[in-house]
């Protein structure tokens, strides 16, 4: 019981009170690039979703079983980036093979994940966090990748709408982007201080 | 042959100015947007966080521009973030070693410019592409460029939050310190208004 | 054999440039590595000094002593003993930490010689709400733990800040942050005194005698 509480406690945790995207500004690119249609928003969240999840498990397991303790930890970067560079390329080959539908509409995001800062993001604070089970690990990295779908989507069904408003003519596009977003942060600076 | 130099000097002008302006990676191409937000509430975070990129953009335009002819399409992506981050990797050691308040400060947003798309981006755009000479004046443009941006939103942010710039106050006693400024919501909100402003400046000019 | 061929052909390039990047950083982290340590080392030993401002230098005492942290898991820290300029021990100091209001707050915290007060604190690291939480870093919750006796604090959202006492005064618009220092003194200063008085650095008495002057008080 003690375990599934810490476990809940830390997912309602990542993906509200310190949203990546929102918090700590992870997953910038993507979160302003894409969100533009909330079914492409999907798209994207669902695939960093599965892409951080495995990125994030591999790396505690390469951090604990490999690197921590040994003089191999300056080459902690280098590992980390790897192993997502890796997790991203065999997603993308298995996806393709497999489930050729799929493909079809993750495609174009795929790659670009390598270079989404909320995977790396994810895989330092876990480190820095001194997160030393692999279960809370698990459990972070998945949660870290519904807090980014949330993100995103929210962002998404805000901007269709924003098509409709009358927005002055030098804040259209990126600069209106962001300032809806500051507001969205000051929604949920609400939840900050709520679990420790 | 004075005149081809003409030519050269004036691409060389070119690019540098590119970087600045017209391109102006944070402004322009919308790329980098991680650390801009999230390293400005201070100025003195935001210049050693630019210098910090210069460094990596620097080394691995070099590095990728020296190596262009033998790289295989498929694994070029892999080897640029081998590049990036090895270079990043040493950044950060140099930091920690003589400048240790502000790689706390930073925390794991140095390791960040790993996978900061301006880096990367310069690699496969303008490095993998042309000589040494042009990729180190592309990479000090962009970088010079970064870092005057993220300087500017910076200076904005800590003045309203703080009333100070680089730690020394300039607000009169009467300014009441507005906190908000250095959360999330200030580093938002500053860079959308900012960003408004360059359009409207640039279209005012066109 | 072709495949093995072909496999180098595609990837020379790359395994040539992994070892070099890794000659390279094992070059820099060799030439930095003792200069990173020593900066480490200093800032603790700064702000140890910060606090007891007699103090001269600074020894591991008693190592890895375990303190039971919340959610059963237990963290370690060092005990360290604090020299005046003529090597007498005047007190001990040891990093804590804890929750805060936004991610753990580290502390350096010391007490005097018998364990009966506290220096004071001062904050490693911690990231709280810059303008409200960030105040924990400032005088008026500092100077509160000077003196006070060390043992059970508790906070209170008025009272006078003047007075050294148990009672520590929390900063308005900061009370999670103040609450989350106050807790980290507490969890920690009964486990310290406990080893203190196991390796015999201080004597039991001592500590009761305290715990009366407590009740006193009350």
């Amino acid at each position: 019981m003690d375990t599934f509480n810490i476990l809940l406690m830390g997912f309602i945790s990542i993906v509200i009170v310190n949203n990546l995207v929102l918090t700590k500004f992870l997953g910038i690119c993507p979160y302003l690039g894409v969100s533009g249609r909330i079914d492409m928003a999907f798209g994207m969240g669902m695939a960093v979703t599965f892409v951080v999840t495995l990125s994030g498990t591999l790396t505690w397991l390469i951090d604990h079983l490999i690197l921590m303790g040994t003089p191999l930890e300056v080459t902690r970067y280098v590992c980390f980036i790897l192993v997502i560079a890796g997790a991203v390329q065999l997603v993308e080959m298995y996806v393709r093979k497999f489930f050729p539908s799929l493909y079809e509409s993750f495609g174009i995001f795929l790659p670009l994940i390598t270079t989404n800062c909320a995977i790396l993001g994810l895989c330092l604070f876990i480190n820095l966090w001194e997160i030393d089970s692999l279960v809370e690990a698990v459990v972070l990295s998945f949660g870290a990748g519904i807090g980014f779908t949330m993100a995103i989507c929210i962002m998404a069904g805000i901007r269709e709408n924003l098509n409709l408003a009358d927005v002055p003519e030098c804040l259209k596009g990126a600069p209106i982007t962001l300032i809806t977003a500051g507001i969205l942060t000051l929604a949920f600076m609400g939840f900050a201080g709520m679990i420790r | 042959m004075a005149n081809k130099s003409m030519d050269s000097a004036s691409i060389y002008k070119q690019t540098l100015l590119a970087g600045l302006w017209r391109e102006n990676p944070v402004f322009r191409l919308l790329l980098g947007m991680c650390p801009t937000l999230a390293v400005t509430a201070a100025v003195k975070p935001a210049l050693t966080m630019g210098l910090c990129v210069i460094f990596v953009l620097l080394c691995s335009n070099i590095v990728v521009s020296l190596m262009r002819n033998l790289l295989k399409p498929h694994l070029r992506i892999l080897m640029f973030t081998l590049t990036i981050a090895t270079f990043v990797t040493i950044a950060d050691l140099f930091l920690k070693a003589f400048a240790l308040r502000m790689s706390e400060t930073l925390g794991p947003y140095v390791p960040l410019i790993i996978v900061n798309c301006i880096i990367i981006c310069r690699a496969e755009a303008c490095a993998s592409k042309n000589g040494l000479v042009v990729s180190i004046i592309d990479a000090l443009g962009m970088g010079v460029g970064f870092t005057l941006t993220l300087c500017v939103l910076a200076g904005v942010r800590e003045l309203l939050s703080t009333g100070k710039i680089f730690e020394a106050q300039v607000m009169p006693d009467w300014f009441v310190p507005w906190a908000a400024m250095s959360m999330p919501v200030g580093a938002f909100i500053t860079l959308g208004l900012l960003l408004g402003l360059v359009n409207a400046v640039s279209k005012r000019k066109a | 054999m072709l495949k093995i061929k072909h496999f180098i052909q595609q990837s020379w390039l790359l395994i040539a440039a992994s070892f070099l990047f890794g000659l390279l950083i094992a070059v820099t982290n060799a030439g930095l590595d003792e200069r990173i340590k020593q900066n480490e080392k200093d800032k603790l030993n700064d702000l140890m000094k910060a606090l007891v401002t007699d103090a001269n230098d600074f020894k591991i005492e008693i190592e890895g002593v375990q303190i039971p942290g919340k959610r059963g898991r237990v963290t370690e820290t060092d005990i360290y003993k604090v020299l005046d300029d003529d090597g007498n021990r005047i007190g001990f100091a040891f990093v804590a930490v804890g929750p805060g209001f936004a991610d753990k707050i580290k502390l350096v915290i010391a007490v005097d010689d018998r364990c009966e007060k506290f220096f004071g604190f001062k904050v490693l690291s911690s990231n709280e709400t810059p303008g409200f939480g960030d105040k924990i870093k400032e005088d008026y919750l500092g100077e509160q733990f000077k003196g006070a006796p060390a043992g059970e604090l508790e906070l209170v959202k008025a009272g006078k800040v003047e007075e050294v006492d148990s009672k520590i005064v929390a900063i308005s618009g900061a009370t999670v942050s103040s609450e989350a220092v106050v807790k980290i003194f507490n969890t920690y200063i009964d486990r310290v005194r406990e080893q203190l008085q196991a390796k015999g650095f201080i004597h039991a008495t001592k500590a009761l005698r305290h715990e009366e002057n407590k009740s006193e008080l009350k």
